[in-house]
């Protein structure tokens, strides 16, 4: 207990007395996993947008006038039993023309042309893809078919945002690494400094018969520290700039939603917290490796 | 208590520091290491503490297998041996009480044994109305004095002293090795490299010569002899020579110096030795080392 105590203590004193490049250690941690848990975050973001949008997807297939109901019956059988589609739907003129009205109930222009001509809408199939990255062999598939007038899908959105998310991810995630072994670096640089100030010091304790652990532990808690450090500013700034986002971009659109659930941060947050920590102890061992007189 | 058997140390470059060296030294025993610079003095003292492995041949220390214990076990073979060094090495920025406090925390002892005991060993060596000094606030021979209370204070069996007057005048040099004596009268084993003359002649004990990484000569009751090229021998050093060439013990080359040495040095001398009132610094000594055997018992 004694020694546990001692061990932080040095700990302690080690991250005052090079106070600049512990500084600059820290930052760089927390520049690095700023990128990684934004990273997190962002993915999730998308995740969760475009999970709402894969349950409404649509491709919608207008159906020629002259269609029997007989006929219509039987392309929505066809349809559902493709295996890219998972449910379809059919949607009547009447149900159209009533869609219609509440989707452009504050046009009044629109809502006129539409009580004037109840028959305009055609009626239609609404498919819902299994895979919504799947939409266009059933776009495809659909303007081949007898029948069918014309298709139009909600896809491309949906395609623009992975597309997005994606080379966005790869983007931040190659930078997170490169920050991140530039932080292990940085940690290690800044334990190299501190073994090297306390030279003396390591010296007699080895003299005098400090174990090896007593004599690296606190070099080891001093890594973990400026990366816990770090990860903790990581953290709190994405939560942070999250909440802001949420709170001054309600103007968005209805269909993105920034909100993240609270259980993600805390499970993604402890989990970035941890590779802090991991960077920092990485960091110490190697510069503890490299002084040879510390070797075990 | 020290055991070398066909001990070799070749360094990387080469060079042979230590060629077929046996050596046994019993427990309390008090030996000097003699020879020229480059000799092998302190590679034989850092094969002792383990600083470094020997290329070939086997050591016991304390009986434990020093030669083929594991890396990790080394600290608790440094903790029965005690080292004092030329150059002192200690902590510039801790007082001489943390200095010494520095070597039993380290280790991991309790801050009640600590208390109980730097204090004690401070007045072994007559530094007590000095623990919180630091060190550049110390002549040599006081810093030298706290390096041998460092060494001393964990109770260790073996005592290693690599030129430890080598930075000292004579008369503080006296006061050192009274306080060695001591140590070594309580049962500890010591080993001393020097280059001093006055000293090994003064303290008539074993003497290990060696040349070039080679015993030369092991003499129970040696002096130092003088045929060494380095020794520049000052003036009063070899008035001291000649005259306590039969001194016993260094209580006697005490009066031999204050015999021969001009004024000044015998101030120092008085200085170095001011403190110690000889009966019962023994009495701490006796009382100290019966406290460290219970120590070991625990441990």
């Amino acid at each position: 207990m004694t020694s546990l105590t001692y061990m932080f203590k040095e700990a302690f004193n080690n991250l005052g007395r090079n106070a600049l490049v512990v500084l600059g250690a820290i930052l760089a941690v927390f520049i690095s996993l700023t990128l990684t848990f934004g990273t997190l975050v962002f993915g999730e973001i998308v995740r969760v947008n475009t999970l709402q949008w894969a349950e409404d997807v649509r491709v919608i297939a207008f159906l020629q006038d002259d269609m029997t109901a007989e006929a219509t019956a039987d392309l929505q059988n066809e349809v559902a039993s493709w295996p890219q589609v998972s449910d379809v739907f059919y949607v009547s003129k009447q149900a159209a023309f009533e869609e219609a009205q509440v989707l452009f109930s504050n046009d009044e222009a629109m809502l006129r042309v539409l009580d004037e001509n109840p028959d305009l809408l055609p009626a239609s199939l609404r498919v819902q893809p299994a895979d919504p990255e799947d939409y266009d062999l059933i776009v495809i598939r659909l303007e081949s078919t007898p029948g069918v007038e014309k298709v139009e899908s909600a896809g491309d959105a949906i395609d623009a945002m992975i597309a997005l998310r994606d080379g966005l991810q790869i983007m931040f995630w190659l930078l997170a690494v490169a920050l991140g072994v530039a932080a292990v670096a940085l940690i290690a640089n800044t334990i190299h400094m501190a073994i090297y100030a306390r030279r003396e010091e390591i010296e007699i304790m080895q003299l005098v018969g400090a174990s090896n652990w007593f004599v690296r532990t606190p070099f080891l808690i001093e890594g973990a520290l400026e990366g816990l450090i770090g990860g903790a500013l990581a953290v709190t700034f994405i939560v942070v700039a999250q909440q802001l986002a949420v709170d001054r971009l309600s103007e968005l659109p209805d269909w993105i939603n920034l909100a993240i659930q609270n259980d993600f941060i805390l499970r993604q947050g402890a989990l970035v917290l941890l590779f802090g920590v991991a960077a920092g102890l990485v960091g110490s061992s190697l510069s503890l490796a490299v002084h040879r007189t510390l070797r075990s | 208590m020290i055991k070398l058997e066909n001990v070799t140390k070749v360094y990387p470059g080469g060079t042979v520091a230590a060629k077929d060296v046996n050596l046994e030294i019993a427990k309390g025993e008090f030996v000097f290491l003699v020879g020229a610079s480059g000799s092998g003095k302190s590679t034989l003292l850092r094969l002792m503490m383990r600083e470094e492995p020997p290329t070939n041949g086997d050591i016991w220390i304390a009986g434990k297998h020093a030669s083929q214990l594991p890396s990790w076990k080394i600290p608790y073979l440094r903790r029965s041996i005690g080292t004092v060094f030329q150059d002192f090495k200690l902590l510039p920025t801790r007082t001489v009480y943390e200095n010494v406090a520095f070597a039993m925390e380290v280790t991991g002892k309790h801050r009640s044994i600590i208390r109980n005991q730097v204090p004690q060993v401070l007045k072994l060596v007559g530094l007590s109305d000095k623990a919180d000094r630091l060190p550049r606030q110390l002549s040599g021979g006081e810093q030298q004095r706290v390096a041998v209370a460092r060494a001393f204070v964990n109770r260790p069996l073996i005592l290693l002293a690599d030129e430890p007057t080598g930075n000292l005048d004579p008369a503080t040099s006296v006061g050192i090795m009274r306080i060695l004596d001591r140590i070594s009268r309580t049962g500890t084993t010591v080993v001393m490299a020097t280059h001093d003359h006055a000293i090994v002649d003064a303290m008539q004990r074993r003497v290990v010569e060696l040349d070039r990484g080679r015993i030369s000569r092991d003499e129970s009751h040696g002096i130092y002899e003088t045929r060494q090229e380095d020794s520049v021998p000052g003036p009063a050093l070899d008035e001291i020579e000649d005259e306590t060439a039969i001194a016993d013990t260094v209580d006697d080359v005490e009066e031999e110096l204050e015999a021969t040495v001009d004024e000044a040095t015998k101030a120092a001398l008085a200085t170095a030795i001011e403190d110690d009132a000889d009966e019962e610094l023994d009495d701490d000594i006796d009382e100290i080392s019966e406290e460290g055997s219970e120590d070991e018992g625990d441990a």
